[in-house]
Formats: structure tokens, sequence, C-alpha cells
């Protein structure tokens, strides 16, 4: 294999993988702190490329990009917020909670789904990424927008690292995670800790669908892949730490490159599929877990 | 006589549909140090759990400090197969409403939060006393009170022992700036050395007029310690102790089983 080749499926890993890292940080953290699994991610992931293309429709070129990664964020983390309001919180004192989240976050995302088919119409869009040319890697031209994401990404996973690390909102969310009695002592607002939680989540799936809309065309059911890999990325590098998931997806990322370019792109998801059945039968906790699930 | 700061009428309360404690009357002043005694699964913790806003009592009033804690009238249960009540029911007591009265609870065996630091989770305790002062006193009181806990700054709660673990539980109840603080079993299973430097630490805190609630098994400790004592058996409170007639070990426990305990 020559070392150009191998450069050119080295970065396309890099890139996806910062991308799943991006989306299975957002399910691993609500994941960890209301024990319940949103399957609307996938959803969210689309209607935050939509949202962004909408506004790079008004306004266009390089600023039209930020300006609809920026409008796409701050409106899914208002419809995150909601989302708990609406979605997990009437259910909580039930006993199966955990179900009934399944339930409840589905159908959101049906109906997430539908409104945008209803709203932007069947035709695929694609956001104009703002930055052209290519850059040199080892040997083959890689385009300088892949990197660019790839950075944003990951720096967009540290900020929300050193959030919940650093600042007192995200301890109090970190808190509610690992004891919510304990939480409830101490005068904080459960509810809306919770509601927090889904909103940032919401707001790196809009990310997310913002890179993904840009390297790729968009349509309703955009996000039914990525949250397929990142549930993957979840199980594979277990939610233990925010970091655990971050690793598994460059994993999954770099295997889904090299499986896509060796054997095929019809390929990538079965070998993704057959990685995580042997290790769950090996390591059921994931690569980097232990048996609790905190944050 | 100075003024009531908790005062419970008729408190009735549970897990529905299983009553555990009821009719309970109880009344702490201003400035006062408040025992509860009594066997374990007769539903103490319950009752503070209730006061503390974790669980909606049944019946009765929780007033505090001139404010009623819970929703006024009795609970209704209603359970039905078919319809999910909950997206109806209101909680009808708030644990941060009772928390930012400055009714703090410091719970039974507290686990804390096993994957954060010392140094966060009291870093985030005074987060329910925000908007009130005295924050920088209490700091210096805590340092004072728990020095060893400046060497396990950087552990994670899971790493501590049970007895520091009680520890920073009690410095977390302390930074919330508490107009009565109440302590469940703060010194259950700990080594004798710890449970006596446990024991010093509440003298302390009893020494800066904190009022306070402290339940324990030793009521050696809790005479040395409160002005009142309450006995709590079967749910309810059979009889209530004032301070110049403490009696022993020995007498309270015919007092609450008969001669031969």
């Amino acid at each position: 294999m020559a070392l150009e080749t191998l450069a050119f499926v080295l970065a396309s890993g890099l890139v996806l993988g910062g991308l799943y890292a991006l989306m299975a940080a957002g399910l691993a953290v609500v994941w960890t702190t209301l024990g319940v699994f949103n399957f609307a991610h996938g959803a969210l992931i689309a209607l935050g490329a939509y949202i962004a293309w909408q506004v790079s429709q008004y306004v266009t070129g390089g600023a039209g990009f930020l300006i609809g990664a920026g409008v796409s964020v701050a409106v899914m983390f208002c419809l995150g917020f909601a989302m708990h309001y609406v979605l997990v919180k009437p259910f909580e004192r039930h006993a199966n909670l955990v179900l009934l989240a399944v339930i409840t976050t589905l159908a959101a995302a049906s109906i997430v789904e539908n409104s945008i088919l209803l709203a932007w119409g069947p035709r695929d869009k694609q956001i104009t990424p703002p930055i052209a040319g290519k850059i040199e890697f080892f040997g083959t031209a890689i385009s300088t927008h892949d990197f660019v994401i790839l950075a944003v990404a990951l720096a967009a996973l540290l900020a929300f690292a050193l959030f919940l690390r650093k600042s007192t909102t995200g301890r109090a969310m970190r808190a509610v995670a690992q004891n919510r009695e304990a939480a409830e002592l101490m005068g904080f607002n459960v509810s809306r800790l919770f509601a927090m939680t889904i909103g940032l989540s919401a707001s790196t799936a809009a990310l997310a669908g913002v890179f993904v809309g840009s390297l790729r065309f968009i349509s309703p059911t955009v996000g039914t892949d990525p949250l397929m890999k990142s549930l993957i990325v979840v199980i594979l590098g277990g939610v233990t730490r925010f970091t655990s998931p971050i690793y598994a997806a460059f994993i999954v990322g770099m295997a889904e490159a090299f499986s896509a370019y060796f054997l095929g792109l019809y390929w990538a998801p079965a070998v993704l599929f057959a990685m995580m059945i042997i290790l769950l039968l090996i390591k059921p906790e994931g690569l980097f877990g232990r048996k609790t699930r905190t944050l | 006589m100075s003024a009531s700061l908790l005062e419970l009428r008729n408190l009735s309360g549970g897990y529905p549909p299983v009553s555990v404690f009821r009719g309970v009357d109880l009344t702490v002043r201003e400035g006062e140090a408040v025992g509860l005694f009594g066997p374990n699964g007769h539903g103490k913790t319950t009752l503070l759990k209730t006061v503390a806003g974790l669980i909606d009592p049944w019946d009765g009033d929780i007033v505090f400090a001139g404010d009623r804690l819970n929703a006024e009238g009795r609970m209704r249960p209603r359970t039905s197969r078919h319809l999910n009540y909950d997206l109806f029911r209101k909680r009808r007591i708030s644990a941060e409403a009772v928390v930012r009265q400055g009714l703090i609870y410091v719970m039974q065996g507290n686990l804390l939060f096993p994957e954060m630091t010392v140094e966060e989770v009291l870093d985030i305790a005074p987060q329910a006393a925000r908007g009130r002062k005295g924050t920088k006193q209490m700091r210096d009181l805590v340092e004072e009170l728990f020095p060893r806990m400046r060497e396990r700054w950087r552990s994670k709660i899971r790493f501590l022992s049970g007895g520091e673990r009680q520890m920073v539980s009690i410095a977390v109840g302390l930074l919330a700036l508490p107009r009565l603080l109440i302590l469940d079993e703060p010194t259950l299973g700990l080594s004798p050395k710890l449970r006596i430097e446990l024991c010093d630490a509440i003298a302390k805190i009893r020494a800066r007029n904190v009022p306070l609630v402290v339940v324990d098994q030793n009521v050696e400790f809790l005479t040395s310690l409160v002005d009142r004592l309450y006995l709590f058996d079967h749910g309810t409170i059979t009889q209530e102790i004032d301070g110049n007639e403490m009696p022993s070990h020995e007498e309270v426990m015919t007092m609450m089983f008969g001669e031969a305990h």
C-alpha cells in the first residue's frame, strides 16, 4: 500500500472519528446523567443541519456558515431543554422510565424528521463549506475544510469537558448524574439541570449536523446513520469517563475508513457491528469502561 | 421561651401505600439542639427525608421559621393500572425550596458523588446558600473542624473512608449555611477513633449555636449534646424528655422496651 493511500485513509478516518466523537459524547452525557438513551439524537443532527442551511441561504459565504452554525447550536439547545420536560420528565417516577424514554425519543425522532420533510421538502441540500482549498498531507491532498472540522470538533469537546469539570453548573450536572438525592439535598434544581444536559447534548448534535451537512448532502434522515455509529461508539467505548466514547470514536472512525477502503463501503457497518459484538463478548462494560455509569 | 424554628404538626407519611409514620408532633426552638432516638426500621429516616422534601408528606404541617413548607391538605392517594397519574400529580414539597430556606438534612451513610473530588464537592456546596452572607466564615469553620480533609482535597469521594465521607457530608451541610441542621446517624458504622473525632466536631458545631436535630443510636452522646430528646417508636413520637431529666442509656431502653429488653 502506497504511503499516499495510507495517509488518505488515515485522514478520512480522523475526520470521521472527530464527527463521531462529537455525536457520541452528546449521547453519552445524556445516558450517564439521565439514565435514558436519546434515540432522537439522529433527528437532532438532521434538524441542526437544516437550520444552519436555512440561515446560510440568507447570509452567504463564510459568515453565513458561522452564523448558521451559531443559530443552529443556540436553537437546538432550547429545543433539547424543552425536550426534557416533554419526553422524560412526565415519566420520571414511572418504574419503566428507560423503556418509556426509548419510545418517547423514538417518537420525537419520527416527528422531527417528518416536520423537516414538511418544512424543507424531500430535495437534498448542502451547506457550502466556507473554506476552500486543499493542504498537502503526506503526499495526498486533503481539503482544508476537513481539518478545520476535526479541529473545531475537538475544541468543542474540550470546551464541553472543561465546562463539566470546572464550572459550577457543570459540576452540579455531574453531581446530579452521580447521586440525584444528594444533589436535591444540596438545593439544586434537578429538572433544570437534566434539561440543560439534554440541551447541551442537542447543541453538540447541531454542531455535528452542521459539519455533516457541509460534507455530504442533507436529507431528513441524514442523522440515522450517524446515530447508529454513535451507538456503536458508546457501546464500544463505555461511558465511565467523558473521554471514553471519544477514544472509541476515533477507533470506530479508523475502522470504518480502513474497511471502506479495503472491503468496500457497504461492508463498513458489518465490520463495525462485528467489532462491537466481539468486544461485548469479551469486555461487556466497553473498552474503557467500568461497571458503573458516571460522568 | 424562644420562638419555634421547626414545627411538625400531626405529620404523617410513607411510601404509598405503606404508611411509615403518623401523627408526629415535633418542635425545635431557635438555638436549640434536639435528639431523636429510636430503634432501626421504625421510620426516623423516612420522617426526616419527608421534612427535607425528598418524599411527599401525606398529611399534617411542616412549618419552618414561620413559613409552611408543604402543600396544604391531605394527599389523595390515586393510583390506576390504566392511567399515568404522575402526569398530573404535583409534588407536595420541594427539596430545593426547603434547602433554600436553610433547613439542611445530612443523609445517613451518604455516598455523595463517588466520581467527584472533595474539592469539587465543597466548591458546589455553597450554591444552596446563594445570595446569603456567611460562606467565608463557614469555610473557615469547616477547615477548623475537619483539618484532615485538606489531605484528601484531590481524592475522589469513592476513595474516602466512611468517616471521611461523613465529614465531607457534614461539611457540605454546613456550607449551605444551615438555619437548622439535621444529622441522621452521623456516627453510624465508624471506628471508635473517628467516632470520637466526629462527636467532637458535632459538639463544636453545637457550641456555635447552630440549631440541630441529631439522630443517633448512642444515648450518652445524644444526652450530652441536646437540650431535649424525643423517643421515636413504631412510626410515632412516644415521649419527650426535657434537658434537666436526661436519662441514661439503660433508663431509655427500659422506657422503650420495658424491663426485659
